[in-house]
């Protein structure tokens, strides 16, 4: 035989021996970075393989951000309405944006009370999602959080609410850097909290339910033409990641990123370790992913099996918390029992668990989440 | 079977998928721009207007910039490698100019990011040469950034059909001109140029059309407002998932574009009856 022959044989041979091994497939799709996937391959998936032989684990990543939650509703949303009688995605991680829709468009099954480890998780975010009901289609993967990082060796006392913010990017235009509305949730987020410091009713914006009336509001104006004078100090950074890069290479002294990123470069070696972070006041929004089990998913007995696992304070203190430096989805009582205090600690250093508490926010309710994007857009549109 | 039938018979297949891949998914996306929650009408064109025009201008004019230098980099290169004097010059030129054609966009975009940052790899190497001062550095991560990716990406393209058509010119035309003591740039510009314009017309005309379409490198590189169209159709759709509008973006590219291509088929068909006449 040619080598050519031997290795497409070889390729035969193992693909004939995986199927001859896993009988059952459970496809998990997954909306988010990179590193999404990462945890279901590296981690969750062969754990999960090992507990129960005879199925495999295939990960699909969707892409980052709301457009990968997107496209998993538009999959399932083709196939419930194509009628098919047993749909390709076992369990899917979405983002807290899509999952209202995706229960109220009756895509999603009610698993919850399936899984011994429903009653871990009791936090609002469990039960409502951006003001959606979601209570029963839901268990939280883990919470993320935005927050401001800056480099000490510029910033020595760095601002602690908005207020402080504007005050210092005026003094220091350029160095506060964020990445817009079109870059990434990052810069939403800190639009968000924008909003939640200077625009109407903080709460309302939050909870629901939805006033058009609020979007032509004075105040709600107001904040959006001083956020536009803001923008004239601050630079723009190319992403989530974009952000990270400018202000490693020295090009920002700050900006808003997401917390687990913040922490996961730093332990990759990809960020300066003396980088640090403040969650300012009022508060910035953060999210869960969830769990979701779809309505019609063809292996939903072993997807609910996946859930428990995937939500069991081992998994979530090894794999969520010391493995990826997530906040942990379930209740953190849960969690910390079972990880040594020096790991616990380290994701509580910059941010403590009281800062989480106050000015940890949840995004705006979805209509509102759109007016404050479209009222930042037509903002720059007519500059 | 007879001859006539089987022919509609072979070409049914392929004209089935030009149909089902190409003539349903524009009509149905050219249609639904006209179709929002409140009804049928121009409602998303209004708000493709209010919110996104000042980015359709910068998308025209950034897209028409890059053309142009495009056009002035391929007849540079085309033009050396026809008229350049020092062989091993030329060798290498030729050998080094097609490089970015196998390179796809978002790549480019990739590499670019970190080239062209502040304190990327150009700037670095400026201030360690010392031809700028560290504090005058700028970022050239906003439209400028969009306009070197793209002219770095699509020159090659273009610089190969000019120099092919190049190439292939009667060269006694050259001698002459330069036996009656031309310069080099004068019989580009008068002898050559006019010659290849055919050519210069495609690779440019696919390039704009080519360079509208791109989304990643605007995504990676302009971190300002405005930013391109293709930017904006994706937002909408991630962002609030309306088609809508997104496609009444589409639409306006297509008639931006399909109006690059009139102006193109005129320029053919008036070629072609003066090679006629």
């Amino acid at each position: 035989m040619k080598p050519a022959q031997i290795l497409l044989a070889g390729v035969f041979a193992a693909a004939l021996a995986s199927t001859a091994q896993a009988q059952t497939t459970l496809n998990v799709a997954t909306a988010g970075d990179q590193n999404m996937v990462d945890y279901i391959n590296d981690y969750l998936g062969p754990l999960f393989e090992k507990q129960n032989p005879g199925t495999k684990v295939r990960a699909l990543g969707t892409g980052p951000g709301d457009a990968g939650s997107q496209k998993i509703f538009e999959r399932l949303d083709a196939q419930a309405k194509s009628n098919a009688p047993a749909w390709d995605v076992d369990v899917a991680v979405v983002h807290e944006k899509i999952t209202g829709k995706l229960v109220t468009d009756k895509l999603l099954a009610n698993y919850r009370s399936g899984i011994q480890t429903a009653n871990l998780a009791t936090r609002d975010s469990s039960k409502a999602a951006l003001g959606t009901p979601v209570d029963g289609y839901v268990m939280p993967m883990f919470h993320s959080q935005t927050a401001i990082a800056y480099n000490p060796d510029i910033v020595k006392n760095p601002p602690s609410t908005y207020d402080e913010l504007v005050d210092w990017a005026k003094k220091n235009p350029k160095q506060f850097g964020y990445n817009g509305i079109k870059g990434g949730m990052s810069g939403v987020s800190f639009v968000m909290g924008w909003m939640y410091a200077y625009g109407p009713d903080a709460k309302k914006l939050q909870n629901g339910p939805f006033d058009a009336e609020l979007t032509k509001s004075k105040a709600w104006n107001y904040a959006m033409a001083n956020l536009k004078e803001f923008n004239k100090n601050v630079t723009f950074t190319p992403g989530n990641a974009g952000t990270l890069d400018m202000l490693n290479r020295g090009e920002i002294a700050m900006g808003p990123v997401w917390v687990d990123m913040f922490y996961s470069w730093k332990a990759e070696g990809r960020l300066n370790p003396s980088m640090k972070l403040k969650l300012v006041g009022p508060g910035m929004p953060g999210q869960p992913m969830y769990y979701v089990v779809p309505a019609k998913a063809a292996q939903s007995d072993l997807a609910k099996k996946f859930v428990a696992l995937a939500t069991s304070p081992e998994v979530q203190a090894e794999g969520i918390v010391k493995r990826f430096s997530w906040y942990p989805g379930i209740d953190a009582k849960h969690v910390q029992a079972k990880l040594d205090g020096a790991t616990w600690q380290k994701l509580f250093t910059d941010v403590t668990p009281d800062d989480l508490a106050t000015k940890g926010k949840s995004f705006p309710v979805g209509p509102y989440f759109d007016a404050i994007l479209e009222s930042y857009e037509r903002q720059t549109a007519t500059n | 079977m007879n001859q006539r039938a089987l022919g509609p018979i072979l070409v049914a297949p392929a004209l089935a998928m030009v149909v089902l891949f190409f003539v349903y998914p524009l009509a149905y996306s050219l249609i639904s721009a006209f179709w929002s929650p409140e009804g049928w009408g121009w409602a998303n064109f209004i708000k493709a207007y209010e919110l996104y025009r000042n980015d359709i201008v910068f998308t025209v004019l950034i897209i028409a910039l890059s053309t142009a230098l495009v056009g002035v980099f391929s007849i540079a290169i085309g033009g050396y490698l026809v008229l350049g004097e020092n062989p091993r010059s030329v060798a290498i030129l030729k050998w080094l100019y097609r490089w970015p054609l196998f390179i796809p966009f978002v790549v480019a975009g990739q590499v670019m990011r970190t080239f062209l940052a502040k304190n990327g790899m150009l700037n670095n190497t400026l201030v360690g040469l010392e031809l700028i001062e560290p504090v005058s550095a700028v970022s050239l991560l906003d439209w400028r950034g969009i306009v070197i990716t793209f002219v770095w990406k699509q020159t090659p393209f273009v610089a190969l059909l000019v120099a092919g058509a190049m190439a292939s010119l009667d060269r006694s035309m050259i001698e002459a001109a330069r036996n009656l003591g031309a310069s080099r740039l004068r019989i580009l510009l008068e002898i050559i140029v006019p010659q290849v314009r055919a050519s210069l017309t495609v690779g440019l005309t696919l390039s704009f059309v080519t360079m509208m379409s791109v989304l990643s490198v605007p995504l990676m590189i302009n971190a300002q407002t405005p930013t391109t169209i293709t930017a904006n159709m994706a937002f909408r759709i991630n962002s609030y998932g309306d088609y809508g509008v997104a496609n009444a973006l589409g639409v306006i590219s297509i008639l931006l574009t399909s109006g690059v291509a009139w102006l193109y088929l005129r320029q053919a068909s008036k070629d072609k009856s003066r090679a006629i006449a």
